[in-house]
């Protein structure tokens, strides 16, 4: 490559460049070196990570036979992913299917997609609210259901409940994304395939496993990634409706690394938990970057 | 030629004239941009926690120091905790978000790197002995306090006793009849929860510390000399607040505000709650309230404002905190009612009637700082978070201990 040909491309690299090492590597360098010392600033190897993975906030041994939580941080992530990432996307997938070619549904639509719009921290504040005993929508639903036994409860009071109540308020919030990626997906899905499978004789169920969902593989797989991605770094929604208790019953790993960092000010414990965060939200991540380049 | 002499004569004259109107707008122009810029008037942001009613109480003072002073005073309401997380970034930058800001006096201790020695307008001697101490650093007075609240037991309505032929209790045994009486006969839960971020939990369970431990244990618990597993500590949980939840005395927590009203509607017939509920109800004067059965000290909790190092305005918020601090600020406060003086000039005849009776129970009795307050840090949220727990596990109040105990100090 000729001189000119290298000076122009680094030309338009070079502030990009500046800007992701100031404000990215930079602080994700210094995150790991903070984790790695003690609050004197010695450095101390790996036991602040020996220290806070071995900790009851992470992982609550003691508690594991239990019915309900604390069962820790970890733990509280993977069931906020093993509940939330199906249910919205089932959810949203529902949505996006039954809304389409309907009349007025870019209304709905809206309505869904409003949890999304809405900030998380109100959210959670909405939470406490929802499934309040008395006043809760969701417990006047149960209560009419004939489940009195959960709607006498107050959700985010009880740690039965109070994990719970902040994953089916994240899945109203986050269903609405689901929904929009599969709307958008199911309009490019051309009508011919449709039609040549109806003259085949393919039932409405077969048309959408055999039709339908191979094509929504690609949006599920951003659907899915995105998903875990929020589910890893939920944060606002416990702050607002339960700040992680009943004694910390619905506390989550990004929650636990504010109360390490800007409460309790231990800058180190907060980098480990950071450097976590980081280490889970790889794999994801990675998958749908190398996904995407195979597509291409 | 003349005439053409002339006419180009009349050219240059309306070309010197558009010149002329041009070099006059400039001038004017420059001038306007230049022009000595009128001295600024300062005007000081306050920030505090109190929003709604209790704001609407607060602001009056900060009107009667504009009437004296001429400075003009905002107020914008911060939560402590959003504080304790924006204020260490700010600071960093040598900002500040307000001129005069209220925050726990742990963290004041904690940051005077960042916060203006106020020691040549605060005297400790002004106000109530130790109070000043609980913002001094080597000799520094880094904070001034401003009015304080006592957590003085159950307040419950005059009224609703009355119709009710409920009696105040003055023994142990006549709290626990007190309360078997309003849940068997009147069928309501007897006390009302309330419920923040864990604070109104807390208070109520220092109350029942101070009242069976006394002071020694209470402190003890605050500089890490007592532990919270100990047989003493066991003893009261066990005998005296566990029995009471296990029996469904203390209702479900819900938000402070809106239990307020529940029980302010009869739905519930106490609530303990600071001094501070005395502005918030709609009569004051249908309020009565009663200390646990031999409490003879008190949870006082001073509210304390600095002054940071990085506002414009130096002399100005220090005038403020004179002011607020001083006897005549505090009495425009305490007038408006839920609040106590700490400044030793205000005269208990500025007391509404229902405050004059908190301001009277502290006289004699022993006043202590609040408990998770002074320990502040992660302690203060474990330890709000683990009495959610226990309220609705009694049961389970062992674990909670020994959980509180693993962040204590």
């Amino acid at each position: 490559m000729s001189q000119k040909n290298i000076t122009t491309p680094l030309f338009f690299i070079v502030p990009a460049v500046i800007l992701i090492t100031i404000f990215v590597i930079y602080p994700i360098l210094h995150t790991l070196l903070l984790s790695f010392l003690s609050p004197s600033g010695k450095f101390v190897g790996l036991r602040n990570y020996f220290d806070v993975l071995g900790s009851k906030e992470i992982i609550n041994l003691d508690r594991f036979t239990s019915t309900y939580p604390p069962w820790g941080a970890l733990i509280h992530n993977a069931v906020w992913i093993a509940i939330h990432l199906p249910s919205s996307i089932l959810l949203g997938l529902f949505f996006a299917i039954i809304l389409k070619d309907v009349k007025g549904a870019s209304i709905i639509k809206s309505i869904v997609f409003l949890g999304m719009v809405m900030p998380m921290i109100i959210g959670g504040l909405m939470a406490v609210f929802l499934f309040d005993k008395d006043i809760g929508i969701v417990n006047v639903f149960l209560r009419f259901i004939g489940l009195r036994s959960l709607a006498n409860l107050s959700w985010t009071y009880w740690p039965e409940t109070a994990l719970l109540a902040t994953i089916l308020t994240g899945i109203w919030m986050w269903a609405g994304f689901s929904m929009i990626v599969y709307s958008a997906a199911l309009a490019t899905i051309p009508r011919e395939y449709y039609e040549a499978a109806e003259i085949d004789g393919a039932s409405s169920l077969q048309k959408f496993i055999y039709i339908t969902l191979p094509l929504l593989k690609a949006p599920t797989q951003i659907v899915v990634v995105m998903s875990v991605l929020y589910e890893l770094k939920i944060f606002d929604i416990i702050f607002a409706a339960t700040m992680g208790g009943p004694g910390e019953a619905s506390t989550v790993l990004a929650l636990l690394m504010y109360i390490e960092g800007f409460v309790a000010f231990n800058f180190n414990r907060a980098a480990v938990l950071a450097a976590l965060l980081t280490l889970l939200t790889l794999p994801p991540a990675i998958w749908i970057a190398k996904t995407a380049v195979k597509r291409k | 030629m003349e005439g053409k002499i002339l006419a180009v004569s009349k050219e240059a004259k309306t070309l010197i004239a558009v010149v002329a109107i041009i070099c006059l707008l400039a001038g004017f122009g420059i001038a306007w941009v230049f022009k000595p810029a009128p001295p600024v008037k300062p005007r000081l942001t306050v920030i505090g926690p109190w929003g709604g009613a209790e704001r609407e109480l607060f602001v009056p003072v900060l009107d009667a120091f504009a009437v004296e002073t001429g400075i003009e005073v905002d107020y914008r309401m911060y939560r402590a905790e959003d504080l304790a997380t924006i204020l260490p970034a700010q600071f960093e930058a040598k900002k500040t978000p307000g001129d005069v800001i209220f925050m726990w006096a742990w963290w004041i201790r904690n940051n005077t790197d960042h916060i203006l020695d106020v020691s040549d307008v605060i005297t400790s001697a002004d106000f109530m002995p130790g109070t000043v101490d609980q913002v001094t650093v080597d000799d520094k007075i880094y904070g001034a306090p401003y009015t304080g609240k006592v957590k003085p037991g159950f307040w419950y309505r005059i009224s609703f006793f009355k119709e009710h032929n409920l009696e105040v209790p003055t023994t142990w045994e006549e709290f626990e009849t007190l309360l078997d009486t309003i849940n068997d006969t009147l069928g309501i839960v007897p006390i009302a929860s309330g419920d923040g971020v864990g604070w109104p939990l807390s208070d109520v369970t220092e109350h029942f510390l101070l009242t069976f431990g006394g002071v020694d244990l209470f402190k003890g618990l605050i500089n890490g000399s007592v532990s919270w597993t100990s047989d003493e500590v066991k003893a009261i949980f066990r005998d005296n607040l566990v029995p009471l939840l296990e029996a469904g005395y203390f209702s479900e927590p819900k938000d402070w505000t809106l239990i307020l009203e529940d029980w302010w509607e009869g739905k519930h017939a106490l609530y303990f709650m600071g001094s501070w509920i005395t502005g918030m109800v709609a009569n004051a004067s249908d309020l009565g309230l009663f200390s646990l059965p031999g409490a003879e000290a008190f949870v006082f909790a001073p509210d304390f404002m600095f002054i940071p190092k990085y506002t414009e305005y130096s002399y100005e918020a220090k005038e403020l905190v004179k002011f607020l601090s001083g006897v005549k600020g505090q009495t425009v406060q305490v007038k408006q009612g839920g609040h106590i003086g700490t400044n030793l000039e205000v005269k208990l005849d500025d007391y509404p009637a229902v405050d004059k009776r908190v301001a009277e129970i502290l006289e004699g009795a022993t006043a202590v700082t609040d408990l998770d307050d002074t320990v502040g840090g992660d302690f203060q949220t474990t330890f709000w978070g683990q009495l959610k727990y226990l309220w609705v596990h009694p049961e389970e109040w062992e674990g909670v201990l020994a959980n509180i105990e693993a962040k204590a100090p």
